[in-house]
């Protein structure tokens, strides 16, 4: 460890790290500076640099697991900026390795699927080379060992979202998601700019180690300064309330990047940056009072408004920004371990989700509309299947993953005394299941409805031509199987990882693994018991599926389909329509005011008061001027006079001076 | 002898340049471009030499006394990349002409951040005024911007002459440049100290005596507000630390509240105007003007890390306006405006372009990894750090605006629909290409391993 | 023997008195010109006498000054007077006013 005084991981060297790091950087230099010769190579290029990055990761399993002396992890020093307060390193702990893990895993499985998603697109290297850094920015973020660094990455991750959203940057619609993800993101930055600033302030040094270290030395009130910082930070990157708006917008970039960025790993980056700060957050109860609450809030309120959208990828987004919040709620309220199992959970199921939505949206020539789906059940059948265990899993149908890793955060939001929270976590799951099992019946039951007129659907706006039939080809596609197959393998942990890792409390292997990441915590009994809780969450869910099944899956809802949901679309409380109005306000209060700001200093304050100020003193010397001019008669002679008589006055002057002094 | 050469050159080879027979572009070009990269390499190789001659005695004592000293060294170096890079691909009418004035800009800037006299000071801070006065009459439309850009920095000229004046009367000699332990005090030094400020808050500008600076960027040629936007901007803030602060500490912190809100409201009073405006060099403008708010603000809070900071920014800011202007000024050619409204989607057929202007903007705003945010970070970590939490809190919603505005000015003129009436011309050349790599490449190292900049402190404490 | 300085000085001034009175009460530049240079020579008359008196020659470096000056004076002023005079065909000082702000 250079320059701190608290060290960080076991080993003072861990070149490998620097590899498995740098990998996937070199892939999108590659794919960057020789996409025209590449061509469709590209796309192996990159999935080579993700598979060596994954095989580096896996191999480092046993130094990120090490620990010795009360150190966890390897470590490898870096450069230096000011020696002693900005160092920067590389750290591998069980928290940063479990992060790499699902980056360069799921990672890989979502550049796999993309060579078949983006096949035929005229900027497929361009597309590999912004992929493969964002996984390199992604690791710089997890395994940075301070804040600086983090930061850089967290930046960097930002930068690779706003270049993946605009994607098709000639749409004007994916420019400005692009544009209003970035900011909302640099808000978060800032933030935790700011929290930097705070703990350098205090500590002098950026490092974790340095700062958790010295928990005391802040003050309460800093130390809530600190964490608030931080968790707008958090809450910019995760979506939650109020800046979660830019989530839904980002679905305007390609599938795959809705499933690699934002879903399964960089809005988690949220949850990361709480459960590495977990020092801060223990020391600072109503820190964790406001990321539990703010959490929870995100849960429902995202839940309630997936219930009300009919694009496909947005029903998606508000679902990821709602379990973003039961991860957040969780890491909030410090339930660490269950908020990270349920980040690692859900990044193998949404992926999943959103890869099999790619395959529909693939074959429908980008259709996203489910109103305009309907009967894919029996033309997509690996399609259905794909989504309908993700469903399961999500809604924490018992044995699936969710189940394991949902009940952990509801349970441990009442276990650390949120009663509340714990409350809101039920409904929320309720809601969740009525609008996922809501997504896969209109899409996949009734009958196919890419033909019927949008209006007759009550869809707003100029009618849309008719979407090709089912399983139809716009264009020659690559081989079926590159997309298919890491669906096919997703299903796995979507299913079974819960079961496998998370069964059995407090002796399952989960539990040991994070056993010495974070500090043990000694709870009073909760009211009801954890097994109480799951049959709770379970009867909420029932409700929720009970009450989508009657009005979408029902013999007579999927016989009147298209009138049904005509009435659904037109008859929309406004409220839900505008989505709480959280775009209209923000964009009041912040973008139009300093819009009106700048014009009023621009246009008005500039040219007349500044201006007009030194217009004034321009007029002062230029009366003073005409005043003088009049002098100036042009005369010869009458100069001569003026010389002369001040020639006179002179000597007149000088021979009374003359005189006095005599 | 080296750092005189480095000065002497470029005014050598401006003046030769006019006794070409005829306007040759071609030459004109070849020879700025070369004479600049030359005056680089003097300067580098120059390092820490000095080169004194001493000519006045009473009433003061004063110096021909040139040398770089840590501060200047990098500003001196970024002087001759900035024109190196501007002359290249100059493709005005008169190209004779322009380049020698260049030429003359560059020298002058030379001569001013090398000075280690006061007198010689004042003298090149006039002297560089000429050239842009020049540029703006000849190759502009709109005289009463040079006639405004002369009155307003002469009348700061003047101001730091009397200054110097009373300076070298108060304390025996003017040579005093880098040299440690030198402070004034006394009746006469708030006069001094404000007589300096003044001149040098109107230079950099500083809310509310800007208003100068917006014309004067949009109508300078783009390869020439390359430099001064780089460059010569940079003169006043150096006259802070150089000159304000190594020489009269007291009175810095006496006025550094003053001095921190005007700075803020440059800050955010730029970062708004850059939001609402359509021509893209008067975004750049009002984006320099909150950029250099934000130094100012640094320098009057003067610890070290805010310091440090402000001297990374410094460099970070001149690499990456010099770069927007000189992109801007690609654009102009191609499109025939600047206007965000007019422009679009160029991006689909200047894909290099496009790719360099964004690194310049991304620069600008501050993301990690590039130039801009070292200083960003250091200098407002030192601000909060010195107790002034709210300078640090409108830093940091300057970068949140920042975004906001770069990313409107990239996006309106490189992505979106192509707009057809506009005429599709042809990418980077690789001439233009290598133009603004070396700025690029440049803002890319300072953001990972800004190192070698920060140990430039050494002069200031 | 040596003159007194009182009648150089007196001299002097009567040659000066009579140099202004040339430049303010004629209208023919030239003899405005002539007037001036009258002027000049009541100087360095006077330089001259003190030089000797006090036996500095300080005195005398300045007279020869004066009448390097003079000569430029007097050519310049000459060139004016035939530049106006061939714009304007008239060289009455009273009628040209091209100095008017």
């Amino acid at each position: 460890m250079s320059g701190g005084q608290h060290a960080m991981g076991v080993d003072g060297s861990y070149p490998l790290l620097i590899a498995l790091w740098l990998l996937p950087l070199g892939g999108a230099i590659l794919c960057w500076a020789f996409g025209p010769q590449l061509k469709t190579r590209a796309g192996w290029v990159a999935c080579a640099a993700m598979a060596a990055s994954l095989f580096l990761t896996a191999l480092s399993w046993g130094a990120g697991t090490q620990a010795a002396g009360g150190l966890l992890g390897a470590h490898q020093a870096l450069l230096s900026w000011i020696p002693g307060s900005f160092d920067f390193g590389l750290l591998l702990d069980p928290l940063s390795l479990l992060w790499a893990l699902i980056i360069t895993g799921v990672g890989f499985l979502i550049h796999f699927y993309s060579m078949g998603y983006m096949d035929g697109d005229r900027a497929y290297a361009r597309f590999f080379a912004y992929m493969n850094f964002f996984v390199f920015a992604m690791l710089t973020l997890v395994l940075s060992d301070n804040f600086v660094g983090l930061l850089i990455g967290w930046g960097l991750v930002g930068l690779a979202s706003y270049f993946l959203i605009g994607f098709w940057f000639d749409r004007p619609s994916a420019v400005a998601a692009a544009r209003k993800a970035f900011v909302i993101n640099v808000v978060g930055d800032v933030a935790i700019m700011f929290a930097i600033f705070a703990i350098v302030a205090t500590v002098h040094s950026t490092a974790f180690g340095d700062a958790f270290a010295a928990t005391g030395a802040y003050g309460p009130g800093l130390l809530f300064a600190i964490c608030v910082g931080l968790f707008v930070g958090a809450a910019a990157k995760s979506a939650q309330i109020p800046l979660h708006t830019w989530l839904p917008d980002a679905m305007e970039g390609p599938t795959p990047v809705s499933a690699l960025i934002h879903a399964a790993t960089m809005v988690t980056a949220g949850v990361y940056l709480i459960a590495r700060c977990a020092p801060l957050w223990d020391a600072s109860p109503s820190a964790q009072l406001l990321a539990g609450s703010i959490g929870g809030l995100t849960a429902i309120v995202g839940a309630i408004l997936g219930c009300v959208q009919w694009d496909i990828k947005r029903i998606l987004a508000y679902s990821t920004m709602s379990q973003i919040g039961y991860m957040i709620m969780g890491v909030g309220v410090g339930a660490y371990a269950g908020g990270v199992a349920h980040f690692f959970t859900h990044a193998f199921f949404k992926a999943q989700l959103f890869l099999a939505a790619g395959l529909i949206i693939h074959a429908l020539a980008n259709e996203q509309d489910v109103r305009r789906m309907g009967g894919l059940r029996t033309k997509m059948p690996f399609a259905f299947w794909a989504i309908l265990t993700g469903v399961l899993s999500i809604c924490g149908i018992p044995f699936f993953s969710g189940f394991f890793s949902k009940d952990a955060v509801i349970y441990g939001a009442l276990a650390h005394g949120h009663p509340w929270l714990y409350a809101v976590g039920i409904v929320t799951a309720g809601l969740t299941a009525y609008y996922m099992f809501r997504l896969l019946f209109v899409t996949f039951l009734g009958s196919y409805r890419g033909d019927v007129d949008p209006v007759e659907l009550g869809m707003r706006g100029a009618a849309l031509p008719p979407a090709p039939a089912a399983g139809g080809h716009a264009h020659a596609h690559a081989p079926a199987w590159i997309m298919n197959a890491p669906v096919g393998i997703l299903i796995l942990p979507t299913v079974a990882i819960g079961a496998a890792l998370m069964a059995g409390g407090e002796g399952s292997p989960w539990a040991r693994y994070f056993a010495p990441q974070f500090a043990a915590q000694t709870l009073p009994p909760a009211p009801i018991s954890e097994i109480a809780t799951s049959l709770i969450v379970l009867l909420a869910v029932a409700a929720g599926f009970a009450v989508a099944w009657q009005r979408y899956a029902a013999k007579n809802a999927q016989a009147n389909a298209v009138v049904r949901l005509r009435d659904e679309s037109l008859r929309m409380p406004a409220l839900l329509t505008n989505l709480f109005y959280f775009d209209a306000v923000i964009d009041l209060l912040f973008v139009r005011t300093s819009q009106l700001f700048g014009t009023l200093v621009a246009r008005v304050f500039d040219p007349h008061v500044i201006d007009g100020a030194v217009r004034e003193l321009a007029e002062i010397a230029r009366s003073t001027g005409t005043l003088v001019r009049s002098l100036e008669t042009g005369l010869l002679r009458a100069y001569a006079l003026i010389l002369a008589f001040g020639a006179a006055c002179f000597i007149v002057y000088y021979a009374l001076a003359a005189g006095g002094l005599r | 002898m080296l750092v005189l050469a480095s000065i002497l050159l470029p005014f050598v080879a401006g003046g030769l340049l006019f006794a070409l027979p005829r306007d040759e572009r071609n030459v004109s070009r070849t020879a700025g471009t070369v004479v600049s990269v030359a005056a680089f390499f003097l300067v580098l190789m120059a390092g820490g030499q000095e080169w004194s001659f001493r000519w006045l005695a009473r009433p003061f004592v004063a110096a021909f006394h040139f040398g770089a000293t840590p501060v200047s060294f990098w500003l001196a170096l970024l002087t001759a990349l900035c024109t190196a890079c501007a002359i290249a691909t100059v493709k005005l009418p008169r190209t004779r002409g322009f380049v020698a004035l260049m030429l003359l800009l560059e020298g002058s800037m030379l001569g001013l951040f090398l000075a280690r006299d006061l007198l010689l000071f004042a003298f090149f801070w006039d002297v560089m005024l000429i050239p842009v006065f020049f540029g703006l009459t000849a190759w502009s439309s709109r005289p009463a911007t040079a006639w405004r850009y002369l009155i307003y920095n002469f009348s700061a000229g003047l101001l730091l002459l009397l200054a110097t004046a009373a300076f070298g009367i108060l304390y025996g000699t003017t040579d005093v440049i880098g040299r440690s332990g030198v402070h004034v005090a006394g009746g006469w030094a708030p006069w001094i100290f404000a007589g300096f400020a003044i001149a040098f808050l109107v230079k950099t500008p500083v809310w509310p005596l800007h208003t100068w600076m917006p014309p004067t960027y949009a109508d300078l040629p783009a390869p020439m507000v390359a430099v001064v936007a780089a460059a010569q901007s940079k003169a006043g803030l150096y006259g802070l630390i150089a000159i304000a602060l190594a020489l009269l500490p007291a009175y810095v912190q006496q006025y550094s509240a003053a001095l921190i809100v005007l700075g803020a409201i440059s800050l955010v009073y730029g970062a708004t105007s850059a939001l609402v405006q359509h021509d893209a060099k008067r975004i750049v403008a009002y984006s320099s003007l909150s950029h250099l708010g934000l130094i100012a603000i640094a320098i009057a809070v003067g610890n070290q890390l805010a310091l440090q900071g402000a001297i990374v920014y410094l460099v970070a800011h001149g690499l990456f306006s010099a770069a927007l202007f000189i992109l801007v000024g690609y654009i102009e050619e191609r499109e025939g405006t600047r206007s965000l409204v007019r422009l679009g989607g160029m991006g689909r057929t200047n894909p290099r372009l496009a790719g360099a202007f964004c690194i310049a903007c991304l620069a600008a705003l501050g993301l990690p990894g590039l130039a801009g945010f070292v200083g960003e970070l250091i200098m407002l970590t030192g601000v909060y750090q010195a107790g002034h939490v709210w300078a640090a809190i409108v830093g940091l919603i300057a970068v949140v605006l920042a975004s906001a505005y770069f990313l409107r000015l990239y996006q309106g003129i490189m992505n979106g629909p192509e707009v057809s009436d506009l005429p599709v011309r042809a990418d980077l050349t690789w001439l233009e290409g290598l133009a603004v790599a070396p700025l690029l490449v440049a803002l890319l190292l300072v953001g990972v391993q800004p190192h070698a900049i920060l140990t430039a402190i050494g002069m200031v404490r | 023997m040596p003159v007194d300085i009182g009648n150089y000085i007196a001299l002097s001034t009567v040659m000066f008195f009579i140099g202004v009175g040339g430049v303010l009460l004629r209208r023919n530049p030239l003899i405005m010109l002539m007037s001036i240079e009258l002027m000049f020579n009541a100087a360095n008359l006077l330089f001259m006498a003190f030089a000797r008196a006090w036996l500095a020659n300080a005195g005398q470096v300045f007279a020869f000054l004066v009448i390097t000056v003079a000569a430029a004076e007097a050519a310049i002023g000459l060139a004016i007077v035939v530049s106006t005079f061939r714009d304007e065909k008239n060289v009455d000082v009273d009628e040209i006013r091209l100095m008017r702000g």
